[in-house]
């Protein structure tokens, strides 16, 4: 069974190359289709990639984000547009299904064009606040580019954001240099609700600040947000493992920042931008390139000397000893691989019912892992309590897609003739004396009613 | 003293902002004070942009925080773009900026109490390390600096603000059942003891019964009378017990019942002809 499944994954592999796991029609909309070209590089790159990019603009009548009840998309990239609206075909709501739908979305935003209602109603549903006025302009006089922007300080340039908290692994900034920077160009930045579907994607350094060039111009006293608190870009991934990327700086995406030199000020000489590989990261994240996970095979026996061999059995006895397996792969570009847990996270499994009962970390076990698949196995003696429990897999983390798994089982309690003979219990003993005298008593008195002669010398009448 | 000391320090930025080319920002005239509603003597300290005051500054939970101070780009007061008091609780890292109002002139001020800080770091148990951050559009150089440490005091009469932490995804605390404690035994030797007991009870009857003459001397007689009977009921009834036994150790309810009939049947059958001639000893004053 599990030879005929990799075999399928490794024919899979060979006739799909280089795709999103979720479908490669991307739908790409802007309001004009010059502006293209200067994303030409980003869009280049998601080509050479395969998927495959249709072009519409918000007014356009045959743009559909549903054909017959069905995605006509699988992703959705929404550059930033001067509508106030963006018409009937990409309203909030309709945007909303598509996240239902389990269809990815990525948004870039720029403070130079206001965001669209529709965007902002879809937003304020996935608790990802902009600044009343639609949209804003994030500075930061310590960490700006002194080449493009030395006056207005409104290009920020930011260290790859690493890791997002020890244990969630750092898909973004992984293996780049520490010195290189990502421009974030005449951008917007947002508040995140306390949700734990949200996570800020980059955070704004401490000094960096969120104003309305019309009305603050002079002096700022009362900016929407200010330091971490402001995300510039801002990640939701739903239940159902969709993705919605909010990237605050469409220039971000664009050709003018992949290659530029910049400098910060007081800086010993320019470096280029980190930007093209993070934009191409963002986008992979995004469309489900990277950071999704896959269970291969769940197996699960009883671990007892002399017990039953079978795998998967329907019902166990309480305080049995089990063993669990799990075959997870984790889909890296153009290719799943072995899924390594990140450092300071564990992979847990829960045996419940109700409630964890055990909650244990499953250790990676070699010897039934693949290039392709890494096993993870957990032993353990089952509760004494009889009843229906599930064994689950409920790994969330930020980035990676969700892993929810339940395979149900019975739990009996002891059979009668699985209990300690009374005879091995030393509190018994007594009492089994006490039937031993009792046998011995009645076949003495039965003989002796039947057998005994009267007395001599006594009366008998 | 503390004259000297500003003056030294504006000299020494003085010649800073002359050895760097490009201007810089940072503040003169900085002043922080509690001011306390309930008539008490406020703290009234002043701020040094080179270095923070070294002790921490308490407030309680009717104070209010009062920081004034004029912004100056070069020594020439004006007025930045951003100009924010900073509250940051270093453990967490977690900051709240509470934004200056500023007047053409630099002259800035705000008033903070417990009720605008954030929960998170009303809190906090270490002070909160309070920093000015100044900076502006152009090239001159943006100041953040600590400048003392604010230590909160909650009023101990009034509920402790409590602060739940948002939920998160990530490894929750490992869960191992605690299993029921087995089933206990008494020690061995008090259940030795007690079985003893019990089995000496046996003898101590069967010596009663010789005592009050019990014996087995019409058993030849009961034989030659009805042998087959007497032998085939009392060992019938001895096998009942030995299929109870067999019962015990080994069988199961379906082998020991068809045996149990049996045994039971030749009990009957021989029980009548065997009891009879019990009864016949007795009818002749035998018994």
């Amino acid at each position: 069974m599990r030879s005929l499944l990799s075999f399928a994954v490794l024919v899979l592999a060979t006739v799909v190359s280089a795709i999103s796991t979720t479908g490669d029609r991307l739908l790409v909309v802007l309001d004009d289709a010059a502006e293209q070209a200067g994303y030409s590089k980003f869009l280049g790159d998601l080509k050479s990639r395969g998927f495959k990019l249709s072009f519409e603009t918000p007014k356009s009548e045959s743009l559909s984000l549903f054909h017959l009840g069905e995605r006509a998309y699988d992703h959705v990239i929404l550059f930033p547009s001067k509508l106030k609206g963006l018409g009937p075909k990409l309203t909030g709501q309709l945007l909303l299904q598509f996240l239902n739908a389990d269809g990815n979305i990525l948004v870039a935003l720029g403070s130079d064009t206001a965001a669209s209602t529709a965007l902002v109603s879809l937003l304020t549903e996935l608790d990802i606040h902009l600044p009343a006025e639609r949209t804003g302009l994030v500075v930061d006089h310590f960490n700006y580019d002194s080449v493009s922007a030395p006056d207005k300080h409104d290009v920020l340039l930011l260290p790859p954001p690493g890791s997002h908290r020890p244990g969630v692994k750092d898909i973004f900034s992984a293996g780049a240099p520490s010195d290189q920077v990502i421009a974030f160009a005449r951008g917007v930045g947002a508040t995140l609700g306390a949700g734990e579907l949200l996570t800020p994607l980059l955070r704004a350094p401490s000094t960096a600040y969120s104003y309305d060039p019309s009305t603050q111009a002079e002096t700022v006293d009362d900016p929407f947000a200010a330091g971490e608190q402001l995300s510039l870009i801002s990640t939701f991934q739903s239940r159902t493992s969709a993705r919605f990327t909010l990237v605050g700086s469409a220039e971000l995406l664009a050709d003018k920042w992949f290659d530029t030199e910049v400098q910060k000020p007081g800086a010993a000489k320019a470096v280029k931008t980190f930007n093209r590989e993070f934009a191409k990261r963002v986008a992979g994240w995004t469309f489900q390139e990277i950071g999704v996970l896959r269970v291969n095979w769940i197996e699960h026996h009883l671990n007892e000397v002399g017990g039953s061999n079978e795998t998967n059995p329907k019902i166990y006895r309480i305080k049995n000893e089990v063993t669990y397996a799990i075959s997870v792969s984790e889909y890296a570009w153009d290719a799943w691989t072995a899924f390594s847990v990140p450092p300071n996270d564990v992979f847990q499994l829960e045996f419940s019912m109700l409630s964890p009962f055990h909650r244990l970390t499953l250790q990676p076990d070699a010897a039934h892992s693949t290039p392709d698949a890494a096993a993870f196995t957990a032993s353990f003696k089952l509760p004494d309590q009889h009843g229906i429990f599930n064994f689950k897999i409920n790994y969330k983390r930020p980035f990676f897609t969700n892993v929810e798994e339940k395979n149900t089982v019975s739990v009996r309690h002891m059979a009668h003739d699985e209990w300690p003979r009374s005879f091995v219990i030393s509190g018994a003993w007594p009492w089994i004396a006490g039937i031993g005298a009792t046998v011995a008593g009645w076949l003495g008195f039965c003989a002796l009613w039947m057998y005994s002669a009267p007395v001599s010398g006594k009366k008998t009448q | 003293m503390r004259l000297s000391q500003s003056v030294s320090s504006v000299l020494l930025l003085a010649t800073a902002s002359i050895a760097q080319a490009a201007s810089s920002w940072s503040f003169d005239e900085g002043l922080v004070s509690i001011a306390a509603r309930k008539g008490a003597d406020g703290v009234k300290e002043k701020l040094n942009a080179k270095t923070p005051l070294s002790k921490p500054i308490s407030l309680g939970s009717s104070d209010a925080l009062k920081v004034a101070l004029t912004a100056k780009d070069n020594g020439k007061g004006k007025r930045p773009h951003q100009l924010f008091v900073v509250l940051k609780d270093k453990d967490s890292g977690l900051e709240a900026p509470f934004p200056l109002t500023t007047k053409e002139s630099g002259k800035a001020v705000v008033q903070i109490t417990q009720k605008d800080i954030p929960v998170q770091l009303l809190v906090a148990t270490k002070p909160l390390e309070v920093s000015i951050v100044i900076g502006s559009f152009g090239s001159a150089q943006a100041y953040n600096s600590r400048v003392f440490d604010v230590q909160i005091k909650t009023d101990p009469t009034a509920p402790a603000p409590s602060y739940e932490k948002p939920v998160r995804y990530g490894p929750k605390p490992e869960i191992h059942h605690i299993f029921r404690a087995d089933p206990q035994s008494p020690p061995k030797i008090i259940s030795l003891f007690f079985a003893a007991a019990v089995v000496a009870t046996v003898p101590a009857l069967f010596l009663a019964w010789l005592i009050l003459g019990a014996n087995v001397n019409h058993l030849s007689k009961a034989i030659s009378a009805a042998p087959l009977s007497h032998a085939s009921f009392f060992g019938s009834i001895v096998a009942m017990e030995f299929v109870f036994f067999m019962y015990y150790t080994s069988w199961n309810l379906f082998q020991m019942l068809p045996v149990a009939g049996v045994v039971g049947v030749v009990t009957v059958l021989s029980g009548t002809k065997a009891l009879g001639e019990v009864q016949s000893r007795r009818l002749a004053g035998e018994r």
